[in-house]
């Protein structure tokens, strides 16, 4: 390259006016054995595997919409906190015993600590010269061995959280309005055993969901209040008015909290 | 046209060698998959940042509606999603982007370790690329308050008892990211800055010294 | 093999085809998030809300000032914002005008410059309107008076939105 005394510049600029480098791609014959030029060979070849990868994301995109659950009410505290997936694992190791209570400290500090400083270090650690897998076992090992630890616990997190509650507890509730002039309103005021789990509200308690939830008929409400759901733990037999209350109350709750018209 | 626009600018800024180094230099065969299938695992760091590229611009997109406050943050969101054309599918692209962009990058780590590919002279692009995945943790952790609905609220409220169980430091590193003694206002426009302005621009930085020490070492050679 | 025996090179061939690969890329990943950023603009205007404002038997030749409230929605935020009309009969047809002066958007009023009587004036930079709403040549605002949507009905008068008008 020419360089020093009579060298020309582009005006007052560091850039050279003559003898730049032309716009030509090297020959193919340029590149010995089986490698190939980045551009256009090689990119080509990994934007493909980028457009099948995209569509395998926009599909799973559009099947999926990303879950929104109710707005955050920090006064809910019967709510079951998870993080996202990836964080499972730390979550996770924190209901060991030597993790948790007293140890807290190991469980939050330490063994990560250790973990991802020894991720961060790793070429410090483990600085023979060899590469294959096969030939360095110690290393190899530790991380097949951090690897099935994050798979376990991730899965052991997965398998004790109760996803079903969970997804009760964060669901998006319609606004019911409860009309409070009618009579059926103050049968259930009188009601205690029903208040107790399902509020004072009827929006649901500390042992039960709100009684609008379901969309149940007159005719099933009634059912319920006498029979109970015992699979979800409604004892029978907890109304204590009359008949001809029940069905008031009944037709109540069937009509979603509003006295049903044309009464 | 197009040449003489390119003629243009090369005669002022002498682009050409910038470019034609990254278009010729010789990819080796070993991380090709079309002569050795299994080298498709070389794939998932260029797929991490494709990944990196569409959270960026989703991101961006969605800051056209999200507001980071308690009061909106939950409407903007549900009307972003519920309201507003593709809201859904842009929104889907950041949720889902977040989880695969730890997934690729999980598989990117253990490519280059179990290739031993981060020994010398490669222990600087190592700590990089380990910092990088520290970055994508804070992102997703941050983010994941960013709607606040239960699930963002109470897994920040785990979150950050975990930071104050540290020793010495913990109270302060609480008080610290949640903005106060409270986890509420402060905390959200707080993770909110972080998320958009903090990590991804520790994330840009840090992209840019691991592309350019890949392209000044190259590949490492095959096993 | 030479290269030049070929009208489309190799190395052209897989350039075009990268293009392509590129384009499809960036266009299905983009395409989604400029259409929800282009949403507000391609909404369709909604139909409009009409709001009663006043009473016939109140209305006169004489254009009267009429406030009014209308709720906004604004995405996710809902707000009654005030507006205002001058309404006057002209035999049997009810006209109601945006007082909204079309120059820059100040506040016109009736009669209220003593040079300019039975006229709409505009005291922000002497724009004036003949009472049909036309706008008074040589005077900076350039169409007239936007004129409301109106109904009538069991003698009250609805307001919709105002529409503009290129000449009255």
């Amino acid at each position: 390259m020419h360089r020093g005394k009579g060298m020309k510049f582009v005006g007052d600029s560091r850039v050279p006016a003559e003898n730049r480098m032309p716009n030509i791609p090297k020959d193919y014959s340029e590149y010995p054995g089986k490698t190939e030029p980045f551009w256009p060979n090689f990119l080509l070849r990994e934007w493909m595997v980028g457009a099948v990868f995209l569509v395998g994301y926009l599909c799973l995109t559009v099947a999926h919409p990303a879950p929104l659950e109710r707005v955050a009410d920090p006064t809910d505290s019967g709510y079951i906190p998870l993080p996202d997936w990836y964080f499972l694992f730390l979550y996770q190791l924190l209901k060991y015993t030597y993790a948790s209570g007293d140890y807290t400290v190991i469980g939050a500090v330490v063994i990560p600590g250790i973990a991802f400083g020894a991720l961060l270090l790793a070429p410090w650690l483990d600085r023979g010269p060899e590469r294959r897998p096969v030939k360095r076992p110690i290393a190899t090992g530790l991380m097949l061995l951090a690897v099935a630890s994050i798979i376990f616990l991730t899965w052991e997190s997965v398998a004790t959280h109760d996803w079903e509650k969970a997804a009760q507890q964060g669901a998006i509730v319609d606004d019911v309005e409860v009309d409070e002039s009618a009579e059926a309103y103050a049968i259930y005021q009188s009601q205690q055993s029903c208040i107790g789990c399902h509020g004072g509200d009827m929006l649901g308690g500390a042992a039960a969901p709100s009684v609008f939830q379901s969309d149940y008929s007159k005719e099933e409400v009634m059912e319920i209040i006498v029979n109970g759901v015992p699979d979800k733990g409604m004892p029978a037999g907890q109304f204590a008015g009359t008949d001809e209350e029940l069905e008031i109350l009944a037709e109540f709750i069937a009509n979603d909290g509003q006295v049903p018209a044309g009464e | 046209m197009l040449q003489k626009i390119y003629d243009w600018v090369d005669e002022r800024l002498d682009i050409t060698p910038m470019w034609r180094d990254i278009a010729d230099h010789e990819v080796p065969e070993h991380v090709n998959p079309a002569h050795h299938f299994s080298a498709f695992v070389y794939c998932f760091g260029g797929l991490t940042f494709f990944v990196v590229v569409i959270q960026i611009l989703s991101g961006m997109f969605l800051t056209m509606y999200y507001v980071p406050d308690i009061i909106n943050a939950y409407e903007s969101v549900y009307f972003l999603q519920h309201e507003v054309t593709h809201g859904v599918i842009v929104r889907g692209m950041h949720h889902w982007g977040a989880s695969l962009v730890i997934v690729m990058m999980f598989l990117h780590t253990l490519r280059v370790f179990f290739t031993g590919s981060y020994k010398k002279p490669r222990e600087l692009n190592w700590v990089v690329g380990v910092l990088i995945f520290f970055v994508m943790l804070g992102l997703g952790f941050t983010g994941y308050l960013l709607p606040w609905d239960m699930k963002a609220y109470f897994a920040t409220v785990v979150g950050l008892e975990i930071a104050e169980s540290a020793p010495v430091i913990g109270g302060f590193a609480k008080a610290l990211l949640a903005g106060g003694e409270i986890i509420g206002a402060q905390t959200l426009t707080r993770f909110f800055a972080i998320h958009v302005f903090f990590l991804p621009g520790a994330l840009l930085g840090l992209l840019g010294a691991h592309f350019y020490m890949i392209r000044k070492q190259g590949i490492s050679g095959p096993l | 093999m030479s290269e030049k025996e070929h009208k489309v090179s190799r190395r052209q061939f897989l350039t075009y085809s990268l293009v392509g690969v590129g384009g499809f890329m960036a266009a299905s990943a983009i395409s989604p998030m400029v259409r929800f950023a282009l949403d507000p603009a391609l909404e369709a205007g909604g139909e409009s809300d009409y709001v009663a404002v006043t009473t016939v038997d109140q209305l006169s030749e004489e254009p009267q000032r009429f406030d009014f409230q209308v709720e906004v929605v604004d995405a996710w935020y809902t707000s009654n914002q005030p507006r205002s009309a001058w309404i006057y009969k002209e035999g049997d047809e009810i006209i109601a005008l945006s007082p909204q002066c079309t120059h820059l958007g100040c506040t016109v009023n009736w009669n209220a410059n003593e040079d300019h009587p039975n006229q709409f004036y505009c005291p922000c930079h002497d724009g004036r309107f003949e009472k049909s709403g036309q706008n008074v040549a040589n005077t900076p605002p350039t169409r007239p008076l936007d004129i409301y949507e109106m109904e009538v009905r069991d003698g009250t008068v609805y307001l919709g939105k105002t529409i503009e008008r290129k000449t009255v």
